[in-house]
């Protein structure tokens, strides 16, 4: 299933890059490194499942919930 | 070249956006009764910052919203800012084709797998984010008056299932759950309108934002505050926060002569209309928020990777049906207050300080003139 959908990002880069007028190097670059990203995403949960979402200010959210207790969830 | 954007249709891009996927969900439930209070309270304590962007926006009159934003904050601090609201608007991609996916698994199709069903929504939006604000906002308006039409009829037949006393005793617990309702109702789904200050490229006149934003959302808070308000009426104050779609629970209970009945697949369309133009509206805010903060000015050519990523991310940050719901209801999140609300204030005072300053220098200037 990961090397599937490698193949399957993969394949879907190339055709649309195959399709463009004009190629220059920092588009293809960007566009690459866009995909790549997402098709680690897509093989990292096809692997591990579940996935921790990253928090950068979770703390802060943390600090809230000490202010107010209980307070925006059911 | 410039995407403008037509005040009236920009209006329905706004109403549609906020409604959107929004309609199904138990919106403003921790208020119970007092329902219709923390909707006109999140709608009060919501004009600021729509205001504010209004403002911005307004303040950057002739130029395109790049051009416009670098001369307020300068290069690179608005590079950044374009990253982090790419991200957010990303993500709220991703929560919306996760509420769609989920949505149509639990009501139609409970044997596909939501990756299938977000893959053809990724698909769809990709095509719609291709072609620009331009022709998402003419799309809205065609569908947004049957999404309307629908609504309206869907609102009369509720009427004769509607039972008045569920909003009875006014305020019983107080104050305190119409302001956590509210705040409910500000994260989502007022508040995500900041995702729409980056979709709009340019417009017509300096008071052209003011007549987008302004008119869209009050018109989105009515449309919902009538279908929440009359939903909460036919299920009961009580189970409207348990059910995971109280309004899709209330429009099955229509039942006129048992000729007309089963009407819930109607509301089922509706949502999915607007999760489209959400989605899309997301995507192309993500695009073009990444491409120019990678120092691009044309964007469609990082939309294909955006929405592929969708796909992944909408098993990412939510992967069930209660977590889709707990998104819904939810509130106070750090990273949404930040973006929803400190982001865009700050931005609006350094719009306003430098207009100030423009405007002190260019009364100096032209004071100097008069002197020479």
């Amino acid at each position: 299933m990961f090397v599937l959908v490698i193949l399957v990002y993969g394949a879907v880069a190339a055709l649309e890059l195959w399709l463009w007028a004009e190629r220059p190097w920092k588009k293809v670059l960007i566009y690459l490194l866009l995909t790549a990203a997402a098709a680690a995403l897509a093989s990292l949960i096809v692997v591990y499942g579940k996935l921790p979402v990253p928090e950068p200010i979770g703390f802060l959210g943390k600090l809230f919930k000490q202010w107010w207790q209980g307070g925006g969830k059911q | 070249m410039k995407e403008l954007v037509p005040d009236h249709q920009g209006m329905i891009l706004v109403l549609m956006f906020i409604v959107g996927n929004t309609l199904v969900f138990p919106l403003g439930g921790l208020a119970g009764p007092d329902i219709w209070l923390a909707f006109l309270t999140a709608t009060v304590l919501a004009l600021p910052i729509i205001l504010a962007m209004a403002r911005v926006r307004s303040l950057m009159q002739g130029s395109t919203f790049f051009v416009g934003f670098e001369r307020v904050l300068g290069k690179w601090p608005s590079r950044i800012l374009a990253f982090l609201y790419g991200g957010f608007a990303w993500r709220l991609a991703c929560y919306v084709v996760s509420d769609v996916s989920n949505f149509i698994q639990t009501v139609a199709l409970p044997t596909t797998p939501p990756v299938v069903i977000a893959t053809f929504l990724a698909l769809l939006m990709l095509w719609a984010a291709k072609e620009g604000v331009e022709v998402l906002a003419r799309f809205a308006v065609m569908v947004g008056k049957v999404v309307l039409a629908v609504l309206a009829i869907i609102f009369v037949l509720l009427l004769s299932q509607v039972d008045l006393g569920e909003f009875q005793p006014v305020l019983y617990n107080g104050f305190k759950p119409v302001l956590r309702g509210a705040f409910q109702i500000l994260d989502f789904p007022f508040l995500e309108t900041v995702v729409l200050f980056w979709v709009f490229d340019c417009f017509g006149r300096r008071v052209s934002p003011y007549k987008v934003f302004l008119p869209g959302f009050l018109a989105a808070s009515l449309v919902l505050l009538i279908m929440v308000s009359t939903s909460l009426a036919v299920v009961g104050a009580d189970r409207y926060a348990l059910y995971y779609y109280p309004v899709w629970t209330a429009v099955g209970r229509i039942n006129v002569s048992t000729f007309l009945t089963r009407l819930e697949a109607i509301v089922g369309v509706t949502f999915a209309i607007g999760s489209f133009v959400k989605m899309a509206v997301a995507l192309l805010a993500a695009s073009r928020c990444f491409a120019y903060a990678f120092g691009f000015s044309d964007y469609r050519f990082v939309v294909t990777p955006l929405a592929m990523g969708v796909i992944a991310g909408s098993r990412w940050f939510i992967t069930t049906v209660l977590e889709v719901d707990q998104s819904a209801v939810e509130t106070h999140s750090p990273d949404e207050i930040m973006f929803q609300v400190v982001i865009p204030l700050v931005v609006w005072a350094f719009a306003e300080l430098k207009a100030k300053n423009g405007k002190a220098n260019g009364s100096s200037q032209a004071g100097g003139g008069e002197e020479v």
